[in-house]
C-alpha cells in the first residue's frame, strides 16, 4: 500500500536527455539494422504499438479517468493528460474535422527531437514515429480503432510537429465463441 | 426515491407479469448539419449511438425520431432506412430525436429467461455451501432484487439504490400473487396474470412502499 | 468476515489468475469450465443490465449478492475484469478491486516486459503480493467465518 501512496507524489526522476540519446540510439540502430527507412517506420510504430497497450493500463491506474464517450473527449485527455504525464508537454487540439472524427494534436516542442538532425539521406524516415504506434495501441485497448500519423514535422522543416488522428471504429467487445451459453 | 418496475417470472423462466411503474424520460432533440457527428450502429434491431455524446445525447441511446417522424427499429414510420438516410448529405439539416430505448414486451421476455439463468449460475458458482440465487443486484443507477419464493416463483423489483424497504414490498407482492391470482379459479398456474384486482393492489402497495419505504405492521 | 476467492479476466475471457481463501464448496466442474461459466455469467450480467436499466449507467453492474455470499466486480476501461467473493458482511470492495488492479496487476505484470499480457499470470512475485495483500485486508479473517 505504500507504494501506491507514494506513486503519484513520486515520480521517479530521470534525466530527460538520457531518454532522448537512448531514443536516437534506437532509431539508428533500425536504421543500420534495415537500411529502408520505411521498413524502420513500421518497425517504430510496432514497438510503439507494444508499449502503448501496456502502458495504457500504468495510464489508467494513475489517471482516474474513465472510459471515454466521445472522441472530443479522448482528444482532450491524450492532450492535457497523457502527454503531460509522459512527456511533459501538452500539445494544442486542433484542425477538427466538421464529422468530430478527425485532429490534430500539435506539439510546439517534440522531446524525442531535442538533439536531431535529420541527414538528407533519410527524407522518408519518420523519426518519431513510435509515438504514433504507442497512440494506435493504447487506443485500441479501450475499444478504440484509430489511424495515427505525421502531418507535419519540424525535422522536416515544419514549423510545428503535427500528429494527425483519425477514428475508425469502436471495437466491439463480443462474448468468445467457446463461452457463449445463452 | 422511485421503484421503476415489478416482474414476475414463473418456475421454468417464462415472464407472467410485468409493470413499469416509472420510466424516466430521458430524450434529447437536436437539429444536425452534415456530416453527423456521432457514431451510429445497429444494435438489437434499433439504430443506437455507439460512440460521441453531447447535449444530453449519450452512448447507447436510440434514434427515437426523424424531423417528428418516429422511428421503429432500423427504419423511419415513414419507410427510409434510417442509416442511409443519415448518410445523404441532401437531407440535412435534419432533426433527430434521442433517448434510451423502451423494451419490447419481447425483449422483457427474453430478459426475464435470462436473469432465471443468471439466478441459477448465481447459485452454482457460490463458494459457500447452500447458496440461493442472485437476491439483489446493484448497478450505479438501479438494485434488482429477487424474492424466489420455495415453489421457485421469483418476484423481480427494480429501484433506485437509495429506496428501502423492498424486501417487505416484495413480500407484499407475493401475499398479493396468492390473493388475487392463485385464489382467483380462473387464473391458471405457470400463465400470464390478467386479474383487474391484482393491478390494482400492485399498484397501491407499490405507492406505499415508494411513500413509506417501508409497512407498517398488519399492513 | 472474509474472502471467499478472486478471479482476473482479460478483455477475451483468458482467466488470467485465480486464487481462493476459504472456499467451503466447488462448483463440480472442472476450474477451465468454472471460468467460462463465470465469465459468461458476467458478460451477460453486463449486456442484461445494459438493457434494463431504466437510466443511463456510468460504471454498470457492481456486485450482487445471494443468501451466502457476495460477488464484487471492477472492470477497466480496458476491459480487465476483477471479481472477488466475499461473505455478505463486506461492504463496497470495489476500490479494492481497483487497488489490486493499479498497484499489483500494473506494476507487476503490465511494467515486467517478460509477462506477456493476455496469457495466465506466471508472476511469483504478483501472486505473494497478492495473498499479502488480501490477508490484510480489514475484513479478512478465516476465523470469524
Amino acid at each position: 500500500m505504500s507504494r501506491q501512496s507514494n506513486r503519484t507524489t513520486d515520480n521517479k526522476k530521470m534525466n530527460s536527455e538520457l531518454f532522448t540519446l537512448t531514443y536516437g540510439a534506437l532509431v539508428t540502430q533500425l536504421c543500420k539494422d534495415y537500411e529502408n527507412d520505411e521498413e524502420v517506420n513500421k518497425q517504430l510504430d510496432k514497438m510503439g504499438y507494444n508499449i502503448g497497450v501496456r502502458l495504457i493500463e500504468d495510464f489508467l491506474a494513475r489517471s482516474s479517468v474513465g472510459r471515454c464517450q466521445d472522441f472530443r473527449e479522448t482528444a482532450d485527455v491524450i492532450a492535457k493528460v497523457a502527454f503531460k504525464m509522459y512527456l511533459g508537454v501538452t500539445p494544442s487540439v486542433t484542425n477538427w474535422s466538421p464529422a468530430g472524427d478527425e485532429f490534430s494534436l500539435v506539439l510546439e516542442s517534440n522531446p524525442l527531437v531535442d538533439f536531431v538532425e535529420l541527414p538528407d539521406n533519410h527524407n522518408v524516415l519518420i523519426y518519431s514515429n513510435l509515438l504514433c504506434g504507442v497512440l494506435r495501441g493504447a487506443l485500441e485497448m479501450v475499444q478504440m480503432a484509430v489511424d495515427v500519423r505525421f502531418a507535419q514535422d519540424t525535422l522536416r522543416g515544419d514549423n510545428v510537429t503535427e500528429i494527425r488522428m483519425k477514428f475508425i471504429k469502436r471495437i466491439e467487445e463480443n462474448l468468445p465463441y467457446h463461452i457463449r451459453f445463452f | 426515491m422511485a421503484i421503476f418496475s415489478v416482474y414476475l417470472v414463473n418456475k421454468a423462466g417464462g415472464l407472467i407479469y410485468q409493470y413499469d411503474n416509472y420510466v424516466p424520460r430521458a430524450e434529447a432533440e437536436k437539429t444536425f448539419s452534415y456530416p453527423l457527428d456521432l457514431v451510429l450502429k445497429i444494435h438489437d434491431e434499433k439504430v443506437i449511438v455507439s460512440f460521441g455524446q453531447r447535449d444530453g445525447i449519450r452512448v447507447g441511446h436510440a434514434v427515437l425520431s426523424i424531423n417528428g417522424v418516429d422511428v421503429m427499429g432500423k427504419n423511419t414510420a415513414d419507410g427510409k432506412d434510417v442509416i442511409e438516410y443519415l448518410k445523404d448529405s441532401s437531407n440535412y439539416p435534419v432533426s433527430i430525436r434521442f433517448g434510451r430505448a423502451r423494451l419490447s414486451s419481447n425483449e422483457k421476455l427474453m430478459l426475464a429467461s435470462m436473469f432465471h439463468s443468471l439466478f441459477a449460475i448465481g447459485s452454482q458458482l457460490s463458494p459457500e455451501v447452500g447458496s440461493s440465487g442472485i437476491e439483489m443486484l446493484e448497478t450505479d443507477v438501479f438494485k434488482l432484487h429477487c424474492f424466489q419464493t420455495l415453489t421457485g416463483i421469483k418476484f423481480i423489483v427494480l429501484a433506485d439504490p437509495r429506496q428501502s424497504g423492498i424486501d417487505a414490498l416484495l413480500r407484499k407482492i407475493y401475499e398479493i400473487y396468492s390473493d388475487f391470482a392463485l385464489k382467483n379459479p380462473f387464473y391458471s398456474l405457470e400463465m400470464p396474470i390478467r386479474c383487474e384486482l391484482f393491478d390494482q393492489n400492485l399498484k397501491i402497495a407499490l405507492e406505499v412502499a415508494e411513500k413509506a419505504g417501508s409497512f407498517g405492521p398488519g399492513s | 468476515m472474509t474472502v471467499h476467492n478472486l478471479y482476473i479476466f482479460d478483455r477475451n475471457g483468458a482467466c488470467l489468475h485465480y486464487s481462493e481463501w476459504n472456499r467451503k464448496k466447488q462448483a463440480g466442474i472442472s476450474k477451465q469450465e468454472e471460468f467460462k461459466l463465470m465469465y459468461g455469467m458476467l458478460f451477460s450480467i453486463r449486456s442484461f443490465v445494459s438493457k434494463m436499466s431504466p437510466l443511463d449507467m456510468r460504471e454498470g453492474f457492481q456486485c450482487f449478492q445471494t443468501s451466502r455470499y457476495k460477488l464484487h466486480f471492477y472492470e477497466t476501461p480496458t476491459g480487465l475484469k476483477f471479481i472477488m467473493n466475499t461473505d455478505l458482511s463486506v461492504p463496497n470492495a470495489r476500490e479494492t478491486l481497483h487497488q489490486i488492479y493499479s498497484t499489483l496487476y500494473v506494476d507487476y505484470i503490465v511494467k515486467n516486459p517478460l509477462c506477456s499480457l493476455g496469457d495466465p499470470l506466471q508472476s511469483d512475485l504478483f501472486s505473494a503480493r497478492l495473498d499479502t495483500f488480501i490477508k490484510n485486508l480489514p475484513y479478512f479473517n478465516p476465523r470469524a467465518a
